[in-house]
């Protein structure tokens, strides 16, 4: 259950990798000499790194069109893990080392192997590996934030500085102990412990004093594919997350949150939720989205008791099958020399409500020249032209028109000079549009946690809020008249 | 000395290399600079901290003996000791850093006292549960002291198996958070002992009582359990079972109430403690695995990776005895479903796919350890991790593999449904490389091309459409020749029966050769040579097709007129494979007429050699000889070697031509020559009475002007074979030895050239002339180029060459036959001046040891004769001088006092000392003397 050593390196397109942290577990690379026996292969210095990492991840002579060493196709990488040639090719090899990308930051890990080397032993049966996963990405989370995207450099600079202390903390000897804060977020001060009996979760540093207030916050992602076309038929699902806030007094406090579906409502499937849970209801765990559902499974109401730790905190999440999309999308286009009609029809389905915080469509159009004359009517809302050219966007706002149904239609010349941006999958007339929006106070479930439903066993009385959303994910409208790429084998067969 | 920031930059040079960072310095010194440091009560702790990162994460290095082990950890021990009590950061990373040194230097094997006394402090740490005495600042040090423990028990299991009744009573005393590793502690104590007993052959029933009730000291005899057979159970080993008629009362309930509270442990410590707890279960019969049946279903519904994979653990350890067939389906389906969970992270997911693979069933049909799927998934069940365009790379690559298995385990036939998706998506992937996909995206799709391939090769409805998609990528991105002949090399590699490959070349060669001459351009031309290249290889492929097109470019393009040396090349490539093709007779008169016209018309005097050099061969060698020739240089396997005789291929740069083979192992050493004063003189034509007209002093520091006065060194070296002994080598000539310094201490090396070496006659003499920069030791790297008797080039690598301090150096350079009172005259003036303290770098010191009388001669005589200053041994010692080039001096005074010898050093440069100090340590250790420092 521990990691030989760590890795933080970043690599900028064309360069070498530099490593921003590092740190070996002496103690574990001396159980792993023991271990391992003939078979044991030292770790190479920190200089060395880099470059073995890179070519394994395919990131080394981003020019050269084929690098043996990088190219091989029968280099099947067993993901998650991928062994580094420390010897050069047909050499004697470093593995399992774990990694995870980050835009341009690459964190990596080397678990111990607890197990005879050879024959080498399954990935699964290694228990280093899941503690090395859970290791990388909370720090992970840590470097990056809970957006997962790269902060400032020099905000990633001091985050850096401060991991010997978190490590210090979560794994002083290589063996992991918990995972890292999130988002540069350092541990609050312990706080003393009351002199009773009941023992301080190690979860949980200190004790909340004050007013207890509990908010439970609903988002729900919806995704959609629409073909508009008989052949392919259109998906939409929808995913969702229930994050928590309790500052509520009390070592281990005792906090329920119900989330209910309305009647016909189809059930919450492929339920995860957060280890402060303390009781689960094996019904709740039986939806999945990889069955088919049958009527007679569990609908709710989903009771979660837990207990809960400081920070805020993803109690559950679900996915859920939903009987339409909430914006069903019509796009045709027709080609001419240098130009395409564009016909566009979004249409709001009528148990959505009509508020939105915002709506775009964007229709970007790949491997042709940038756009020069735009001959194209909106029937509400604004159209702008992108800055490169490249991209329509249509601002449809807060409220569709009471019809519920907005179109557009026209014609763009590309008739520009440049040549606009590529893509292998948009030729010809494959082309998409991607929706974003934002609809607060909605689930498209129509899963919701009752105010009244949260209920704080304590002695003071407590303020509860919670609120719900729906956002856009990845909802795409494909051209009907284009050869659109399938997105899901499930409705294959 | 040095400053926070001059030890930041030492300290990460060192972490990106140390062994880099050791050329310059001495891991002696830098380990004496660290302790000294450390101790130091001005600086701060941060850098303190700092500072132990080093020892921390590289012992080994610093440490390199259990009594250097010993000493450092004395010293971190009494700065451990004298910290103050609001330094807890840095008193933890002294704790951890202590660990590392003892654990990596065996100083636990060895029982040092240092050891034992550190295990004492932890457990005194640990002792005071709640902070009654240390107070709540503490709460660090406590827990550090108890991961420093349980870091020791890991690594020599049991030796706290005679300590479980205290570390259990402090488990249940303690109600602050630390009472994780309080708990994390006991219970790996506790399954090491179970472990130990368990391995014992006759077990009374009370030994496990005894065991949980035990207050006594640590179990030393532990310290040399082989810790691999402690590894921990997993499907390929067997747990040994502790026979015990008992019933286990006291375990089970410790155990009960260890799952109880483990709800209280951060997740990752939960799945540790659970790791623990399924293999004590597995290894006492009389404990039931429905223990664990109560955490099942929190287990289920996590989200944790962690936490999932312990469960996954428990199902492999306990199968059916714990999870019934429903469990067994829910499990799989659940695992199925976070394969593809939006909200999980990719490398979860893609170990969930992994673990999909090696699912342990309650009822496995085939062996353990292969990738194998689990009866329970269905195309159906599967059908959600179907491979899509809109993956990225790993996970579409892993999708599809799982997703083959499947459908190959489901024998659907070549009209399978989803067999026709999964063949949709290679050729999807084929068309958005024909796009002009990205570089990732085309390696991808060949990935993907070959999992498919490997899968389903023997479905001829599919391989030959793929064939014919592939040459149609082909003819349209020429540029991926690479990778299409990379793929077939590994089709060949892994099905040996397959005719894919075969069919694939015979279809690019056909699309090749009906290109049309207007179409063809020169860069597409170059591609194509290298797939007809690579198919003259194929021996059941006729040829004739080839050279037809061959010979139709050379004769109707203006190619020949262009005179391009690598297109040139690559056609010779082509036919070079041609010559060795078992059906040359058939295009017998073809490549003559081919290689005839090309070495009368190609406008490239080489290529005119080459096409000639061919055709002499074609014409005059049986086929049998003329492919003995070619082959010659590929037989043990090495294929893509060439000998020199070879044409190098379009791509080739121009080192490759030269084809170098590669030894297996060292076959060249150089082994040094011991006596060789005589070489060490740097001549010099000066004549002596000019010393004595001058001054001695004068003279001496005016030879310094003339530029390269005794900068050189060199070392003697008889060039001989080492113990590999292969025939093949007998006889070598033209070596020619390159030498790769591992530091900037020195100059560069020129090569050395050496014309023979025979394995029955004497072994050449080699002279390595180095310069220095700064005279440290150093290691130099060698490689040799050698021909053998066949005319083959070869490369060998040697074995390091170590040039130690005392190597370097030279006697006083004066001219030979200067008599000692000169000599004496130039060494007081530089002794004075080097004591004076008036230049920074000098510097002088004192070294002690005891010694008998009559050894003293001797040590002279064996180590300081040719750099003696006096004439004679004076009576109570002598003067010694060493010169270091370029301009270094390391004076002795040698002088014999009461009890012991003292030897005064003075020196122009105080970075040497460290060496000075190693070397006089090194001597006199040899004479098995007893050395004392000041």
């Amino acid at each position: 259950m521990s990691v030989r050593a760590l890795w933080i390196i970043s690599h900028d397109k064309g360069e070498a990798g530099t490593v921003r942290f590092s740190r070996r577990y002496a103690t574990v690379e001396h159980r792993a000499k023991l271990l391992a026996g003939t078979h044991y292969v030292a770790v190479p210095e920190d200089r060395a790194i880099p470059q073995l990492l890179l070519t394994e991840l395919g990131l080394v002579e981003p020019d050269k069109p084929y690098v043996a060493m990088r190219d091989d196709c029968a280099r099947q990488q067993h993901s998650p893990a991928v062994e580094l040639r420390v010897d050069g090719p047909g050499g004697r090899t470093l593995w399992p080392v774990l990694t995870i990308t980050q835009g341009k930051l690459i964190l990596a890990c080397l678990p111990l192997v607890e197990a005879p080397l050879e024959p080498r032993p399954p990935l699964p049966s290694l228990a280093s590996v899941s503690h090395g996963l859970a290791l990388l990405s909370g720090l992970q989370g840590f470097l990056c934030g809970p957006a997962g995207k790269l902060p400032e450099p020099e905000v990633l600079a001091s985050r850096l500085a401060a991991l010997p202390s978190v490590l210090l903390r979560i794994c002083p000897l290589g063996t992991p102990l918990d995972k890292a804060p999130q988002s540069g977020v350092t541990p609050a001060p312990v706080a003393p412990s009351p002199g009773g009996t009941q023992k301080q979760p190690a979860w949980k540093a200190g004790l909340h004093r004050g007013r207890a207030v509990v908010s439970v916050a609903l988002t729900e992602m919806v995704r959609s594919m629409q073909y508009g076309n008989r052949s392919r038929q259109d998906l939409w699902d929808v995913y969702g997350t229930v994050t928590c806030k309790c500052e509520v007094e009390g070592v281990l406090p005792n906090v329920t949150v119900t989330l209910t579906l309305p009647p016909n409502g189809s059930p919450l499937q492929d339920i995860l939720v957060h280890p402060c849970v303390t009781s689960l209801d094996a019904s709740m765990l039986t939806a999945s989205s990889i069955d088919d559902s049958d009527g007679s499974a569990f609908s709710g109401p989903y009771k979660f008791p837990f207990s809960p730790p400081l920070e805020s905190f993803r109690l559950c999440s679900y996915t859920s099958q939903v009987p339409v999309p909430p914006i069903l999308g019509s796009y045709q286009l027709k080609g001419e020399e240098n130009q395409l009609k564009l016909n566009v029809g979004l249409k709001l389905h009528e148990s959505v409500k009509n508020s939105f915080e915002y709506c775009e469509a964007h229709l970007p159009f790949f491997n042709r020249n940038q756009m020069g004359n735009v001959d194209v009517k909106v029937s509400s809302g604004q159209l702008e032209v992108s800055k490169e050219k490249n991209l329509l966007v249509w601002i449809i706002g807060q409220k569709f028109p009471k019809s519920r149904e907005v179109t557009l239609d026209g014609t763009v010349h590309f008739s520009g000079q440049l040549p606009g941006p590529t893509d292998p999958l948009c030729t010809d007339l494959t082309a998409y549009i991607k929706l974003y929006f934002r609809v607060p106070d909605l689930t498209l479930s129509g899963c919701c946690v009752d105010q009244h439903s949260v209920q704080v066993y304590s002695s003071a009385k407590s303020k509860i809020v919670t609120s719900r959303e729906l956002v856009s994910s990845e909802y795409y409208i494909w051209n009907s008249t284009g050869d659109a790429p399938v997105s899901s084998g499930l409705l294959m067969l | 000395m040095a400053t926070a920031n001059s030890w930041n930059q030492r300290l990460s040079n060192f972490l990106q290399s140390p062994s880099q960072f050791l050329t310059c310095t001495t891991t002696d010194s830098f380990l004496t600079d660290l302790l000294h440091e450390l101790r130091d009560d001005k600086a701060n702790d941060n850098t303190k901290i700092l500072l132990l990162s080093v020892l921390l994460e590289h012992p080994n290095v610093l440490c390199p003996t259990v009594s250097v082990g010993e000493e450092t950890v004395q010293d971190l021990m009494s700065i451990l000791t004298h910290a103050p009590q609001k330094s807890v950061s840095l008193k933890c990373h002294l704790m951890l850093t202590i660990t590392n040194v003892l654990v990596c230097t065996s100083c636990f094997t060895s029982k040092a006292k240092v050891a034992e006394d550190f295990l004492d402090l932890l457990f005194q740490t640990i002792q005071d549960t709640n902070d009654h005495r240390g107070g709540s600042a503490h709460y660090p040090v406590r827990a550090t002291a108890c991961d420093c423990l349980r870091e020791i028990e890991t690594c020599y299991p049991g030796l706290l198996s005679q300590k479980l009744e205290a570390l259990y009573q402090f488990k249940q005393q303690e109600t602050t958070v630390l009472h994780q590793s309080y708990c994390l502690l006991f219970t790996l104590g506790l399954k090491n002992a179970i472990r130990h007993l368990a391995q014992q052959k006759d077990v009374a029933d009370t030994d496990l009582k005894n065991l949980l009730t035990g207050n006594e000291g640590l179990a030393w005899k532990c310290i040399d359990t082989q810790l691999s057979i402690m590894f921990p159970f997993n499907l390929m080993n067997q747990v040994p079972q502790l026979q015990t008629g008992g019933d286990c009362k006291e375990l089970r309930s410790i155990m009960t109430l260890l799952l109880e509270e483990s709800y209280l442990l951060t997740p990752v410590s939960q799945a540790s403690l659970l790791r623990e707890l399924v293999e004590i279960v597995a290894m006492v019969p009389a404990l039931s695995p429905a223990i664990f049946k109560s955490q099942l279903l929190r287990l289920f519904g996590t989200g944790e990776v962690e936490l999932l994979h312990v469960t996954l653990f428990m199902k492999g350890a306990f199968t059916d005895s714990l999870f019934s067939a429903e469990d067994e389906n829910f499990f799989l389906k659940r695992l199925v479903g976070m394969a593809q969970h939006p909200l999980l992270t990719i490398p979860e997911k893609l170990f969930y796919m992994r673990c999909i693979l090696h699912f342990p069933e309650n009822r496995p049909i085939s062996s353990h350890g292969e990738e194998c799927l689990p009866v329970l998934v269905t195309p159906r069940l599967a059908a959600s991790l179907l491979p899509t365009v809109f993956n990225d790379s790993n996970t579409m690559l892993c999708r599809l593999n799982l997703l083959c298995l499947v459908h190959l385990e489901a024998d659907e036939g070549e009209e399978g449904k989803g067999l026709g998706y999964l063949f949709d998506h290679v050729i999807a992937l084929l068309k958005i490389v024909d796009n002009h996909g990205n570089r990732e995206m085309t390696v991808t799709s060949f990935k993907a091309v070959f999992i498919f391939l490997m899968h389903f090769y023997h479905m001829e409805k599919y391989s030959e459409k793929l064939i014919s998609k592939v040459c149609e990528l082909y003819s349209k991105n020429c540029c991926l020749a690479p990778h299409l002949i990379n793929l077939v090399d590994r089709i060949q590699e892994s099905l040996e029966d397959s005719v894919w490959a075969s069919q694939l070349f015979k279809a690019l060669q056909k699309s090749i050769v009906e290109v049309s001459l207007s179409q063809l351009t020169l860069q597409n031309l170059s591609w194509h040579l290298k797939i007809l290249g690579r198919v003259a290889k194929e021996n059941k492929i006729p040829q004739r097709n080839t050279l037809y097109f061959l010979l139709n470019v050379l004769l109707n393009s203006s190619l020949c007129e262009r005179g391009s040396w690598q297109v040139g090349n690559a056609i010779l490539a082509v036919c070079r494979n041609l010559l060795k093709h078992p059906t040359l007779n058939q295009v017998f008169i073809e490549l003559a007429d081919l290689l005839q016209y090309m070495s009368a018309h190609y406008e490239d005097t080489d290529i005119q050699d080459h096409a000639r050099f061919y055709y002499t061969l074609l014409t005059n060698l049986s086929w049998e000889k003329l492919s003995g020739v070619l082959a010659k240089g590929a037989d043990g396997g090495q294929a893509k070697i060439r000998s020199l005789s070879a044409i190098m291929a379009e791509s080739d740069g121009l080192t490759n031509c030269l084809t170098i083979h590669q030894t297996d192992q060292p076959v060249l050493q150089l082994v040094k020559i011991q006596n060789q004063e005589s070489q060490k003189s740097t001549t010099s034509a000066t004549k002596l009475e000019d010393v004595e007209k001058q001054g001695a002093l004068e003279f001496y520091q005016e030879q310094f002007l003339t530029p390269g006065f005794a900068s050189e060194v060199t070392l003697q070296y008889i060039l001989t074979y080492t113990e590999v002994n292969d025939s093949l080598f007998d006889r070598i000539f033209s070596i020619c030895l390159h030498f790769d310094l591992k530091d900037s201490n020195y100059a560069e090396v020129s090569d050395i050239c050496v014309p023979c070496l025979f394995r029955d006659r004497k072994p050449p003499e080699v002279c390595l002339k180095l310069k220095p920069r700064l005279p440290y030791p150093t290691t130099v790297n060698v490689r040799a180029v050698f021909t053998t008797e066949d005319g083959l080039s070869w490369h060998t690598q040697l074995p390091d060459v170590t040039v130690s301090f005392p190597e370097v150096f030279l006697p006083l350079p004066l001219p030979p036959g200067t008599s000692h009172v000169l000599k004496q005259d130039v060494f007081d003036h530089l002794w004075n001046a080097m004591s004076s303290g008036e230049s920074n770098c000098a510097a002088t010191s004192l070294f002690c040891f005891q010694i008998g009388d009559s050894s003293l001669n001797d040590l002279i005589k064996s180590h300081f004769e040719s750099y003696l200053i006096s004439e004679q041994l004076e009576q109570n010692g002598c003067k010694v001088l060493f010169f270091l080039p370029p301009k270094f001096h390391v004076l002795l005074k040698i002088e014999q006092a009461e009890d012991s010898i003292q030897v005064n050093i003075a020196t122009d440069n105080w970075e040497l000392l460290p060496h000075v100090n190693a070397y006089l340590l090194n001597i006199t250790a040899l004479s098995n003397m007893t050395p004392s420092h000041i």
